[in-house]
């Protein structure tokens, strides 16, 4: 029997008891047959159905969906696939990882990533607690290889030409982060760092071809760091990746200790993100604001490490890494509105940042703007694709995210 | 496409012979049986190897969001009523209020036929499984189970309260209910069932463990005295087999043969969950349980979760759009995409109070007519104007002392708290009679003298929601013949501008004949109650029986 047939017939008994069910109990008015009484009636269509009994068997809609269900559940446990970023400015990257816990909420987890533009990346961490159990505590080591990072020099007036540099890192350490109320975030961390910086790949001159140590300071060495972090922050957004309300107030410190000290430097960042919300979350208007400043005008910061400007997440007109100093300014702004407030957000956004050699340059009056439109595919807590189109003096540019904006 | 194509062709013939075949009876047909009206839908099979399953959330909550489940047929009567619209009792339900006499001490009550757990330690014997309250799985000092749940943190007695509540108030409307008691629950009277297993994040299950609770009562709100509020459920006698969906039925289930979408007080939970705020309609919030009646295995259906109700969630205040919009209405995401968030609607504008225990709930600016539950629900998608108005007609019949009984079973601390829910919920009560009484012919309560005198009465005047038609009723009156269907007028209509009206000379006088009386509205504000109610009427040796109602002839 062909399928068309075995269809028909599952349709025509489903119809049959639909008729006779229908039938036997409703006078509207109701069909002629052969019982006595209704109790008869509704009997025999039970009976009928009785004949053709049949376990449950999810139709093809219900199949299909419990199979890309459980495509998108990661387990625990074992491996997983991976769509994240290696470096800023490397392109579309894939992975995998694997994941071990080893306790009830401590896991080891190793994972490595792989971009188009041949980044690379290959990580072994250990985290233990989570957002209820506190603290939480993250150790890792690894290696990233991005072979071709954008610099064209200096400040906001840099020129348009890129040239390129290939990074790769070493790392191992660790960082705390606890959250003694649920407003209040606080983080310290110490990590190693060794550098490694040579001939940029790609389409665009190595950076050696086109700038020396002054235009990009630190250039033909390759320092190693230990690196400490501290963070406390007030955080009121109900999600770090997705919110229409609250704010994060944070100020972070960073020492970068070179090991034979000719690099080492300070900086700190501050960031203030504020979303307003009007009629109910309906429409949002969300502000941030960035300052990245090094510490002391005598520390030489090198060019892989300076603040900077371009990507997604920041000036998102320009290009990752367009802009390079020793102290950035960035503010944004966005008017969102909510077509769905499960799954979709769309915004119309305007950065404008700026960049400079001292603290006190950072003028208003001199920044790169753009503008932009862009879609926010959500849940309630995590924006796993954004979708921006940016516009900057130096063209359009599209940008894929998994993360929220801000 | 040929099998969709033949389905269709098919379900049309279904539904012309069940339906409209009906106008043409067959030499052996009737439309009345002599024990119509039925008043219990019997479930005369066996029905013990009904299987468990486990409706998916994601895939029952996406298939309900983005396709229409069901039968799409638009009109369709409801499938499990008797022969004069009212729906018999059922292991899906029990006609209480509106139908037979309820005191206000039994709808207090509610379900309850069991002591609370009974004191002393209690052994948590599993981890919560469902929902996202905060709860877990004991037995009590007697070795009764018992599914805990407590209020959020910051969110005293809203979520305890809201179940508290709507258990009584669906009790009341008929629905199976589980037994639900409020209680109070301190760490150190727990203990861990030896069999207690618990599943961390590692995934990796192993015996339950004290501190495995510290998450739950890290979520739960904490009394002065170091005690948590929390409603206690019964579990339910018999095999669970999952719950149940709002359209097909059960393949396994024979008894099963109406479906949901079609059968009434599944359809009249649009009307009892807009009055309630019952957004969440997931086949999760139900459960089928195996019981045995007369020797025979049967399934009993229970609404086991009601707690979605009023202004509060599981974790803190509803959303605001929560009752006025689907998760995703794809109609409305494109047009807000385009118009940069416009049309504005009215949840971004109601007034709410400030209660943390009640929630988002108000009766000012809602209207029954707008509301939604969460995803699009075939039952409530198939309702009709006489579903809504038999479900009105319950919610009408709660008066404002039951109403005000019942708010008082959620044990708020707070009198005001108290106060808001019992106003919010008589005002919305009122819109919902007002709204669906008005969309119907409203008689009801049919009688017909031996001598020929019908009277009936106005359900919408009763309940105070509406005004006589200015001119009265007119009744037009026919014998009828039971076996082909047809109907031959006995004299001229007759009119009245009270509710009883005198018949013609001429009704059949023998035991065994028939009289079917149209009565409609002459001159009402509401177009709709100048549409005639057909009612049927079978002499017996008494005098005569109401044997049929149809409200909506004109939907044949």
């Amino acid at each position: 029997m062909d399928e068309c047939a075995c269809h028909w017939i599952q349709y025509a008994r489903r119809g049959l008891l639909v008729t006779l069910a229908l039938s036997a109990l409703l006078l509207g008015p109701g069909v002629a047959n052969a019982q006595e009484s209704r109790e008869e009636s509704i009997a025999a269509a039970q009976a009928e159905k009785a004949k053709h009994l049949a376990p449950y068997v999810p139709n093809r809609a219900e199949a299909l969906l419990s199979r890309a269900l459980t495509a998108l559940t990661v387990e625990p446990n074992g491996f997983y696939p991976m769509f994240g970023s290696i470096y800023s400015g490397g392109g579309f990257t894939l992975g995998a990882g694997y994941r071990h816990f080893v306790s009830d909420r401590a896991s080891v987890n190793a994972s490595g990533l792989y971009s188009i533009k041949n980044y690379k990346l290959f990580d072994v961490s250990f985290h233990t607690g989570s957002k209820r159990a506190r603290p939480e505590l993250t150790v890792k080591v690894g290696w990233r290889d991005a072979t071709q990072v954008g610099y064209r020099g200096l400040g906001i007036d840099s020129p348009e030409d890129r040239s390129n540099f290939r990074m790769q890192q070493a790392y191992g350490g660790a960082e705390l982060t606890e959250r003694p109320v649920s407003w209040a975030i606080f983080r310290a961390g110490l990590t190693y760092e060794d550098f490694s910086l040579s001939e940029g790949s790609g389409g665009a001159p190595s950076i050696e071809e086109v700038h020396t140590p002054v235009t990009a300071p630190g250039l033909g060495e390759s320092p190693t760091y230990l690196h400490a972090n501290v963070s406390a922050g007030i955080d009121t957004r109900p999600a770090t990746e997705y919110a229409r309300h609250g704010g994060l107030y944070e100020v972070a410190y960073h020492k970068y200790s070179d090991r034979d000290d000719t690099f080492t430097f300070d900086r700190l960042d501050a960031e203030i993100v504020q979303h307003v919300p009007i009629l109910r979350e309906n429409w949002v208007f969300s502000f941030r604001g960035r300052l990245q400043t090094t510490l002391s005008d005598s520390d030489i910061v090198p060019y892989f490490l300076l603040p900077a400007l371009g990507s997604g997440s920041s000036l998102r007109g320009y290009s990752s890494w367009r802009f390079r100093d020793r102290h950035s300014l960035l503010f944004s702004g966005e008017y969102r509105w909510t077509p769905s407030r499960l799954a979709m957000d769309v915004a119309i956004f305007y950065d404008a940042g700026t960049m400079a050699d001292r603290l006190d340059s950072l003028t208003i009056g001199h920044m790169k703007s753009d503008v932009g439109f862009g879609l926010r595919f959500h849940s309630p807590v995590a924006t796993p694709l954004r979708i921006e189109l940016a516009k900057g003096s130096e063209g359009l540019r599209l940008v894929f995210a998994g993360s929220a904006a801000f | 496409m040929q099998v969709t194509r033949l389905r269709s062709a098919y379900l049309l013939l279904a539904l012309a012979a069940g339906l409209g075949a009906g106008d043409v009876p067959s030499a052996a047909g009737r439309r009345f049986f002599n024990d119509d009206p039925i008043q219990r839908e019997p479930d005369s099979q066996d029905a013990s190897n009904v299987a468990p399953w486990d409706i998916d959330l994601y895939v029952d909550l996406t298939l309900n969001l983005f396709a229409r489940m069901g039968d799409k047929t638009p009109n369709v009567r409801a499938g499990n009523i008797n022969t004069i619209d009212e729906v018999p009792d059922s292991n899906w339900f029990t006609n209480r209020i509106g139908l037979r006499p309820v005191t206000i001490d039994q709808a207090a009550n509610g379900p309850l036929v069991n002591p609370a757990p009974a004191p002393g330690r209690w052994t948590v014997t599993a981890p919560k499984r469902s929902g996202f309250a905060p709860g877990f799985t004991m037995r009590d000092s007697s070795d009764a189970l018992w599914f805990v749940s407590f209020d959020a943190d910051g969110f005293p007695e809203a979520a305890t309260g809201a179940v508290m509540v709507a258990n009584k108030i669906f009790w009341t409307l008929g629905y199976w209910q589980v037994e639900n008691q409020l209680i109070s629950v301190r760490r150190d009277q727990l203990d861990i069932s030896p069999t207690a297993k618990f599943t961390p994040m590692s995934g990796r299950q192993r015996p339950m463990k004290l501190s495995d609770l510290d998450d739950v009562f890290a979520r739960a709100q904490r009394a002065a005295d170091g005690s948590y509020r929390a409603v206690a459920a019964r579990g339910l006698p018999g095999k669970v087999l999952g719950g149940f969906r709002y359209y097909g039925t059960r393949p396994d289930d024979p008894n099963d043969i109406v479906p949901h979408e079609h059968r009434r007080e599944l359809r009249a939970l649009k009307v009892f969950g807009a009055w309630t705020n019952l957004v969440d309609m997931k086949a999760g919030n139900t459960l089928d349980t195996m019981v045995t009646e007369n020797s025979r295995g049967v399934v009993r259906h229970f609404l086991q979760d009601v707690g979605s109700t009023f202004g509060s969630g599981a974790n803190g205040p509803r959303e605001y759009d929560e009752g006025y919009e689907y998760l995703i209405d794809l109609g409305l995401l494109k047009k807000r995409f385009f118009l940069l968030g416009f049309p504005s609607a009215p949840w971004m504008t109601v007034p709410y109070e400030d209660n943390y225990a009640i929630g988002r709930f108000e009766g000012t600016e809602f209207d029954p007519l707008d509301w939604k539950p969460r995803v699009p629900t075939a039952a409530f998608l198939s309702a009709r104007a006489d579903d809504n108005f038999w479900a009105a007609r319950r919610v009408a019949a709660f008066n404002e002392e039951m109403i005000r009984a019942l708010v008082k079973t959620g044990q708020y601390s707070k009198p005001a708290d108290e106060k808001l829910l019992a106003d919010v919920l008589v005002q919305r009560r009122d819109k919902i009679a007002r709204t669906y009484m008005g969309a119907i012919n409203p008689l009801i309560d049919f009688v017909l003298s031996a001598d020929g005198r019908l009277s009936f009465k106005n359900a919408a005047v009763d309940a105070g929601v509406g005004k006589p038609p200015a001119n009265g009723y007119q009744a037009v009156w026919s014998a009828y013949d039971n076996t082909a269907d047809t109907a031959s007028a006995i004299g001229s209509p007759t009119a009245t501008t009270g509710t009883d009206v005198q018949g013609p000379g001429g009704l059949p006088a023998a035991a065994g004949g028939f009289v079917k009386i149209s009565v409609a509205g002459v001159g009402a504000e509401q177009a709709a109650w100048n549409q005639p109610v057909d009612v049927y009427f079978r002499r017996t040796a008494a005098g005569w029986q109401l044997v049929g109602v149809d409200r909506m002839p004109a939907a044949k």
